[in-house]
């Protein structure tokens, strides 16, 4: 991008700039410091066209837009259609989730984010929900539940966010839509679902994920079938690269797996979306986001062959880090997440989320909850950064910084893929947790710093101090019987030759290892509740219970 | 024989983001004690497990549950089985005006975000006290 001569003589200029601050730095009788970035990689004081020299504007930038759009996926970005504000939500019972949905939206909110749906494999009366129902996300047991949670809600208007890939949860808002009258390939919204290996039959059969996204191919053209969560391990710890790597090695990995059942990359690629984090290195985040979708465009181009364009723009949403945030001086978070929230803004996210500042002692109160929108707002509608695209796209540093995050991230990712998938997923999560581990040993030794922890550490003392007096959400144990009583009603009421007919053709479903989407809709519909489920798939498979984060595949 | 090091069953409330449970894990492995990895139980076989691996201490990941109605439980359940001089630690998302109510249960001590490693190892790097030492009779547990 520049001329021989100039970077010749910028040489020469650099060598006299770089020993005068030697000169000064050795006068303030501190050497030179090792510069790093927050994941570690070398940073210079100051950068100049000597470190993007190699950098071709047409080949490795290109507009907003155009291939390999490190730029932006789009001509116009936020000035015809701004990220969505979709602060997640979920608490109590489908009703407290459901008004809490309300106010954010009367306050600004226009996406759909609820966490806690069909997380557990169980129902509301099993003796596990004590202490748990509704604290850290909404429960929901049956359809009834679903209903209440859209309640004066246009779906079809928005775009709706399943956090959490569960299948009964995910027929839940296809049978609501059903009852509504709104056909299926209307909806617009987006499944946190992401792949890992299973299924060992032809074809991947019985694999959950693949499922999912092959069903969303044949009936849903507008909804996200995949959505990689790399941000919940960069919140284990890994760094700004290893965020990148493993979300492009997952996507690689979702498009090379639906080759098993006859769909190509074209096909699959323009609905996987990511979900990813913003940590307190601007700088280092903003080049994550340009490095993510340059290497996003060549992985699927060239790699997978995809033709279509559609398929080479890397979509994703932002929610700001947790890892980051504290409980000692907990408003100090604010500020954090707005430093997190305009990485993601000037990085280009298509959706955003920021965490509350009381998040690290319970669910926000909607007085938090608005101010995180409110973040949003105040960044989008009065900053002015929306008003560029790519802004800080040109920058020397951040050039430089974006071609570092993609050297290293290609290296991951190599690594990765010379692994078998399911060696590639344990390193993943091997590699995360030393990277989380050496974090906070960084933290303990005041190296890493972090208001409040290891920097203008004050006495807050203690309940009558600020953290102390914060006005929190509080739990209401009364949510558990209130729910349980609602369960016993749905059961009561529903039609039982209905519920058996639809138990018996999801058990053979699960059998034959058939698509699981259609039966789970009909079984929801039945108002057959997440437990009951759970155990047709438990006696037809004949497998032990399990608990966890579930799936509901095999 | 009593084994010279300390044991510890490390639990959580939910399966969900791990992040302190793995490191805290790490931690006090680096740091000399001997960690069973529970995963996420009811209180109840908590404390089921804590006796029959014969623990020290038992360190408790709250997140997603209530501290306040959980801990009683695990407290309780402990007692019950003759177990109240097994110490019990709680770390994770506990609000601030929860602690007083779980250090009034016994806990011996609780530890929010923030908490350096080396403190939560030095904690626990020695066996917990005997209640009697600490001004509580051990004698007759609660009846359940």
């Amino acid at each position: 991008m520049f001329h021989p001569d100039l970077l010749q003589a910028l040489e020469q200029a650099k060598a006299e700039y770089d020993a005068k601050v030697a000169e000064i730095l050795e006068a303030h009788g501190s050497p030179p410091p090792g510069l790093k970035t927050q994941s570690g990689l070398p940073f210079t004081r100051c950068y100049t066209p000597l470190d993007v020299a190699e950098l071709d504007y047409l080949r490795d930038l290109g507009l907003p837009g155009q291939y390999p759009f490190t730029r932006g996926v789009h001509p116009t970005g936020y000035l015809t259609k701004e990220w969505t504000r979709r602060q997640v939500v979920g608490l109590g019972t489908a009703e407290e989730t459901n008004q809490r949905l309300k106010a954010l939206f009367r306050e600004g909110q226009t996406g759909f984010s609820v966490c806690g749906m069909g997380y557990q494999s169980y129902d509301s009366d099993d003796e596990r929900t004590v202490g748990q129902l509704g604290r850290g996300g909404v429960w929901i047991d049956t359809l009834a539940d679903m209903e209440t949670l859209l309640d004066g809600i246009e779906m079809e208007r928005i775009t709706l966010n399943q956090i959490g890939s569960s299948i009964p949860v995910f027929a839940m808002i296809l049978a609501v839509a059903n009852k509504r009258g709104i056909p299926w390939g209307q909806l617009k919204g987006t499944i946190q679902n992401w792949m890992e290996p299973g299924g060992e039959g032809p074809e991947c059969r019985g694999n959950a994920f693949i499922d999912i996204v092959e069903f969303c191919i044949r009936e849903m053209p507008f909804w996200n079938h995949t959505s990689i969560s790399v941000r919940n391990t960069r919140d284990q710890g890994c760094t700004a690269p290893q965020e990148v790597a493993f979300g492009l090695y997952q996507g690689g990995y979702v498009v090379q797996s639906l080759r098993t059942r006859g769909f190509d990359a074209d096909q699959v690629a323009p609905r996987i979306s990511f979900f990813l984090s913003a940590e307190n290195d601007l700088l280092e985040e903003v080049a994550k986001f340009r490095a993510m979708r340059r290497m996003w465009a060549r992985l699927m181009r060239d790699r997978h062959g995809a033709k279509d364009p559609r398929a080479w723009k890397l979509r994703y949403h932002v929610q700001t880090s947790a890892l980051s945030l504290t409980a000692q001086q907990p408003l100090v978070n604010v500020i954090r997440a707005t430093v997190h929230a305009m990485a993601a803004a000037l990085g280009g996210a298509q959706s955003m989320s920021v965490n509350s500042f009381d998040e690290a002692f319970a669910i926000p109160t909607e007085l938090s909850a608005t101010l995180s929108l409110r973040t949003q707002q105040v960044i989008a509608e009065e900053s002015g950064v929306t008003k560029v695209l790519d802004p800080l796209g040109g920058s020397y540093c951040i050039e430089a910084l974006t071609n570092q995050v993609e050297a290293t991230a290609w290296s991951t990712l190599k690594a990765l893929e010379a692994m078998e998938p399911k060696a590639a997923y344990r390193a993943m999560e091997e590699w995360a947790d030393d990277e989380g581990y050496r974090r906070q040993q960084a933290i303990d030794r005041g190296e890493w710093p972090l208001i409040g922890v290891n920097r203008f550490v004050s006495d807050e003392g203690g309940e009558a101090g600020p953290s102390g007096s914060l006005p929190l959400f509080q739990y209401d144990p009364a949510w558990r019987e209130k729910q349980i009583v609602r369960l016993q009603r749905v059961r009561r009421e529903r039609d039982p030759a209905r519920a058996e007919a639809a138990r018996e053709t999801l058990a053979e479903a699960y059998r034959k290892r058939e698509n699981l989407i259609p039966p789970m809709v009909e079984a929801v519909s039945a108002y057959l509740s997440i437990g009951e489920i759970a155990k047709v798939r438990q006696e037809a498979l004949d497998e032990p219970p399990f608990e966890g984060p579930f799936y509901f595949g095999r | 024989m009593r084994r010279e090091r300390v044991k510890l069953l490390l639990v959580a409330d939910t399966p969900g983001h791990t992040t302190g449970y793995r490191i805290v894990a790490r931690g006090l492995r680096e740091g000399g004690i001997e960690v069973v990895l529970g995963g996420h139980q009811i209180p109840d076989r908590i404390a089921e497990m804590a006796v029959q691996e014969d623990v020290d201490w038992v360190g408790y990941r709250i997140m997603d549950g209530a501290p306040e109605i959980l801990v009683p439980r695990l407290m309780e359940a402990l007692q019950r089985r003759g177990a109240a001089s097994i110490g019990v630690v709680v770390g994770g998302i506990v609000p601030p005006a929860t602690v007083p109510l779980l250090t009034a249960l016994g806990v011996r001590a609780v530890f929010p975000p923030g908490s350096s490693l080396p403190q939560i190892v030095r904690t626990l790097q020695s066996r917990p006290e005997p209640e009697a030492a600490r001004g509580v009779s051990p004698e007759t547990p609660a009846s359940p």
